[in-house]
């Protein structure tokens, strides 16, 4: 019988930088596989290596050495545009800044991934998005006029659009109260559960890491421990 | 991607750039403004050239010739009359003579004119406009003549009054207002007087070696083609010999001369314009690079989101071509305005062609470059837009993607290949464009050098010391990103053009003024014939003449050098124009025992083979000849072939303004050729009007040529040319204070913000207003300082080299080009920082 190829694989994943002379592990040798639709949340203290994770995965950086796979695939050497396609197809990203895009209204930043992957009745699909997230009357003002946490949900609306198989989220509700942070875990929920996404979520707080399938604790580079929400820590 | 959803995409991402597009626009609109207007005042002059060709030529075909048109030639022209039908021709004869109305006591008053004697059937296209509206062969009847205006002010005449033309008495019938084949180009030596060929025949002023310009003007039947007009052209040029002096013209060829001088001097004029635009794509640089500085974070955006780079960059590329386009847009309405006028404000230097203001290619030619600048100099920091890492969206401090040194060589060399062909386009010659890209790069690498310098002394200078204001404004100039290099740059390189152009016609004006030696004649007198001198002679010291000098003058054709025919040498230059017409034209010789004192001998001696007849020889002339010590010139003299040696060769002081000839023969071998004379005197200020008197009265056919007057038309001509020049030259300025105004407008919210904090330190807005002021006035000074010195260089160059004509300095111009610089630049700095002036400290915290 065979088994479906891991949704994302590291393999042995290293990432060192130049600091002045020196060279500074951010990651040592990570191992690790994320099973399509499992939701995961890696923690850690602030410089583990948590949001360099996310972007070895994002293919928006490359390793030292090691592999990413994603469905079976390294992509740690695609080209740049190569990438670029792969996060078109198969990625969706929520930020703790929100990073939605200033000059363009709620509506058109939720449009334009779809637009980008030439997905058709996209205008449709961005209205029906924007209602789900709760914002279907706002759809025409900028980001600069929504609060912090109707950006977020935006930022979410416009993560699913294209049903992503990978969604990658550094700590959306980092800069956001607790009351607005928790609509945002919820409506993050909710689509992920719609879509089917496998979610990897960076976050400092056990609280939001609780709602995982699985939670990877980074320390120093290194995967400290693993838990599951149903299965034994792994020490 | 789609190029809908790019342009979808494009639109989008101009939303709140205000303030982006005018900056584009204001760059690109000035240069693009100068091009279009001088492309259209060229094209405009030569398509004007070619569709008034026959009314220029006042005929079909011109058959001209300065002297005597042989019978021969006046036979073939009957018998092409006679074999089509319809067709006519029409005597035409101009020169220049001095008329005189006689007054009380037996005085006369005189004046110079450029006498017209037409034939019947002159004009055969267009309109003559006289007053009275009579037909002109009955104004011009009888020894009837008709004066310009100006003509009939200086001497006084009404309808009626005598004007004896020639020493013969004609009758005033009315003035000429225009007429339809004067060019209107150029000096006008005196107003026009028209009157009848037979007129002109009774006045006895064709004599001998008078100098007339004799067409036949010939109209072809209504029916006629081109081909009718080129193929009789051909027939009487093949009956010629090639050094018989006369030229035949159609209206196909439509005034090449003329148009040839025309299409050089606009040729240098674009030039003059690409500068404009040039700096503006300079301007245009900045501008992307500040927007795409402050859209860095979108892009990592973009890119996370899945745009590829090269997507990036086309999106952002597009978008800097719809901009461009849109710039040139309003540019070629501007320039367009521009033409309208110009053709008023230059009259006096442009043929009398109608100039439309619209000119389609001149339009497409203005879009064209100026979208291509646009996007030209926008290459460097578009293509850097590859290199902005998407992990930016995580990481604000994450490190570029590697760029390739191979790009980046590719960058550069684009862009020097871009102002290559931009300038080829403008100059049409390779050459020139080569020697326009090699300087305005070499230039723009100075100044670029000099305001590097500048940000590094003003870093390192030891400003503690320094009032507050002072060491505030210094510092701005040496922050980072202060768009010191681009401000000094392009400002520099408009003052470099400005003053260049400025001090290159000064000097030509000067030259043309300059205090002549105390003896330099001012009085010349012309077309005299030998026995007449005497009389003349008498005038001239009867009124305290100086310096006194007369010589003969003997009119020759060269017939051979060396052997060779001058038919054989002409055909070798190959190119037509001055190349072959130094062999064919009538040369002029005189003889004298010694050389005056502006001739010095530099090779050989002069009358010193008395074994042969001697020539000496100009040294530059005889290069064009190729003619050197030794050679045997056969000349013909009126019929007689005379052969000489070039024993000598001369270097001639032409800035005397003494009579001098580039051919002078040993004395006694012209003695008995036919002859005539020409005089130069020094008379003094205030004579000068009653020798002319004078000697209309007593020597009707003697031109008298006044030097002052001359000289004062030339200089008014060089400066509406200076005028047209520095108007361009203006343009570059615009362009330099544009970039500059847009380099503040940039930094807007950074001065917002310096600003709030320095009021909320206690700064008031008079130090404030200070504090910029310094900053603005020393990259006016260091931009001022270098361009005008380059722009002195330049001059020196083109005055010394390129002129021959002696450098004067000019420290007035030298001294108030970096001041005016300087003023510029702070009037524009501080214009363009009003909004932030009035940030009030609050509104600036409270948006942080």
């Amino acid at each position: 019988m065979t088994t479906a190829a891991p949704r994302i694989e590291l393999i042995g994943l290293t990432r060192r930088l130049p600091s002045g002379e020196r060279l500074l592990t951010i990651l040592d040798r990570i191992d690790l596989s994320i099973a399509a639709g499992e939701f995961v949340a890696v923690l850690g203290p602030s410089g583990s290596g948590k949001s360099t994770l996310l972007a070895l995965m994002a293919g928006l950086d490359r390793p030292t050495s090691g592999e990413v796979r994603l469905d079976g695939s390294a992509i740690q050497d695609l080209s740049e545009d190569a990438l670029a396609l792969l996060r078109r197809d198969k990625i969706g990203f929520v930020f703790q800044s929100f990073q939605l895009l200033g000059n363009l209204t709620a509506r058109e930043n939720v449009l334009l991934p779809l637009e980008l992957a030439g997905r058709p009745e996209a205008g449709a699909r961005a209205d029906a998005l924007l209602s789900t997230v709760g914002l279907a009357e706002r759809g025409h003002h900028y980001p600069s006029q929504l609060s912090g946490g109707e950006q977020q949900r935006v930022a979410l609306a416009r993560a699913f659009g294209t049903r992503p198989p990978i969604l990658l989220a550094d700590e959306p509700t980092g800069n956001l109260d607790r009351a607005t942070g928790k609509i945002v875990l919820d409506t993050l929920e909710q689509l992920r559960i719609e879509s089917g996404t496998t979610l990897v979520l960076v976050t400092h707080d056990p609280d939001v890491a609780r709602l995982a399938d699985r939670r990877i604790h980074l320390v120093d580079g290194r995967i400290d421990r693993e838990e599951r929400t149903v299965a034994e820590n792994v020490p | 991607m789609r190029p809908s959803l790019a342009l979808t995409l494009m639109a989008r991402e101009s939303r709140g750039s205000a303030a982006k597009v005018l900056f584009f626009l204001a760059c690109l609109s000035v240069g693009v403004a100068a091009v279009v207007a001088v492309a259209g005042l060229s094209g405009g002059i030569d398509r004007g050239l070619r569709r008034e060709a026959r009314t220029l030529l006042a005929g079909d075909v011109a058959v001209r010739s300065a002297k005597p048109i042989p019978q021969a030639v006046v036979a073939q022209v009957s018998t092409f009359l006679a074999a089509h039908p319809g067709s006519r021709s029409a005597e035409l004869y101009e020169m220049v003579t001095v008329v005189a109305v006689p007054r009380e006591g037996g005085q006369v008053a005189s004046a110079l004119v450029e006498l017209k004697a037409v034939g019947p059937g002159w004009p055969f296209y267009g309109e003559v406009k006289t007053e009275p509206p009579r037909p002109l062969d009955e104004l011009l009847a009888e020894n009837g003549v008709l004066v310009a205006p100006d003509l009939a002010r200086k001497l006084d005449l009404t309808e009626g009054s005598r004007l004896d033309v020639g020493g013969h008495a004609c009758t005033v019938r009315g003035q000429i207002l225009s007429e339809p084949d004067k060019l209107g180009v150029g000096i006008d030596l005196g107003p026009r007087l028209l009157m009848s060929r037979a007129g002109l025949a009774a006045t006895g002023l064709e004599t001998f070696g008078s100098r007339i310009d004799r067409k036949i003007l010939i109209k072809l039947p209504d029916d006629a083609t081109a081909k009718t007009a080129e193929d009789f052209e051909k027939a009487i040029e093949a009956e010629l010999k090639p050094d018989s002096g006369i030229r035949v013209e159609t209206y196909v060829d439509a005034q090449p001369g003329l148009r040839a001088g025309f299409r050089n001097a606009t040729r240098f004029l674009g030039l003059v314009a690409l500068v404009s635009l040039v700096l503006g794509g300079i301007g245009v640089a900045e501008t992307v690079r500040a927007w795409l500085a402050s859209r860095l974070d979108a892009i990592a955006v973009l890119k996370c989101l899945g745009l590829r780079p090269r997507e990036v960059v086309a999106l952002y590329a597009g978008e800097t071509a719809l901009l461009g386009l849109l710039g040139s847009l309003v540019g070629a309405a501007l320039g367009t305005a521009i033409l309208a006028i110009a053709p008023k404000l230059l009259a006096d230097i442009l043929p009398a062609v109608p100039i439309p203001a619209f000119s389609a290619s001149a339009i497409l030619r203005g879009l064209l470059l100026g979208t291509g600048t646009a996007v030209l100099f926008s290459i460097a920091p578009l293509s850097s837009l590859r290199l902005v890492p998407p992990l930016r969206v995580l990481r604000r401090d994450a490190e570029p993607l590697e760029a390739s040194k191979v790009a980046r060589l590719a960058v550069a060399l684009v862009l020097i290949a871009g102002v290559f062909g931009a300038a080829w386009i403008q100059s049409g010659s390779p050459k020139l464009a080569t020697g326009f890209a090699g300087g305005m790069i070499a230039a723009a690498a100075i100044l670029a050098g000099a305001a590097w310098a500048t940000t590094r002394l003003v870093e390192r200078a030891a400003r503690g010391r320094l009032r507050v204001t002072l060491r505030h404004g210094l510092a701005a100039v040496a922050r980072p990103g202060a768009g010191t290099l681009p401000a000094i740059t392009a400002l520099g390189l408009g003052v470099l053009v400005v003053v260049g152009m400025l001090l290159v016609q000064r000097g030509l004006t000067a030259s043309l003024k300059a205090d002549r030696p105390d003896e330099a004649p001012n009085l010349f007198l012309v077309d005299m014939q030998t026995g007449q001198w005497p009389k003349a002679e008498a005038i001239l010291r009867s009124q305290g003449a100086q310096s006194i000098r007369t010589v003969p003058i003997v009119t020759a054709r060269l017939a051979s050098i060396d052997g060779v025919t001058a038919a054989d040498l002409a055909a070798r230059r190959g190119d037509r124009g001055r190349g072959r017409w130094i062999f064919t034209r009538e040369q002029n010789l005189t003889w004298m025992k010694e050389l005056p004192k502006d001739n010095e001998i530099v090779a050989g001696a002069l009358w010193s083979d008395p074994k042969t007849n001697e020539i000496s020889i100009e040294q530059d002339f005889a290069q064009d000849l190729g003619a050197k010590l030794g050679s045997k010139m056969v000349f013909d003299v009126q019929g007689v072939p005379i052969e000489m040696t070039v024993t000598s060769l001369r270097k001639v002081g032409w800035r005397s303004f003494g009579i001098n000839f580039f051919l002078v023969v040993e004395p006694g071998v012209l003695d008995d050729a036919p002859q005539r004379r020409v005089a130069a005197a020094r008379v003094p200020t205030g004579s000068e009007q009653v020798v002319q008197d004078r000697i209309a009265a007593e020597l009707p056919n003697v031109v008298v040529l006044r030097v002052r007057e001359i000289i004062e038309k030339v200089a008014k001509l060089l400066d509406r040319i200076g005028l047209a020049i520095r108007i361009l030259g203006g343009f570059a300025i615009a362009a330099g204070i544009a970039i500059l105004a847009g380099a503040v407008g940039a930094s807007a919210s950074r001065r917002g913000r310096e600003v709030a904090l320095l009021k909320t330190l206690g700064a008031t807005r008079a130090g404030v207003v200070g504090t910029f002021s310094v900053e603005f006035a020393l990259l006016g000074l260091v931009a001022g300082v270098i361009g005008t010195v380059g722009g002195g260089i330049l001059a020196w160059a083109v005055i010394t080299k390129g002129m021959e004509l002696p450098w004067t300095w000019r420290p007035a111009i030298l001294l108030l080009s970096p001041i005016g610089a300087v003023i510029l630049s702070v009037l524009a700095g501080i214009a363009a920082s009003t909004s932030a002036l009035r940030k009030r400290p609050i509104e600036v915290l409270r948006a942080e």
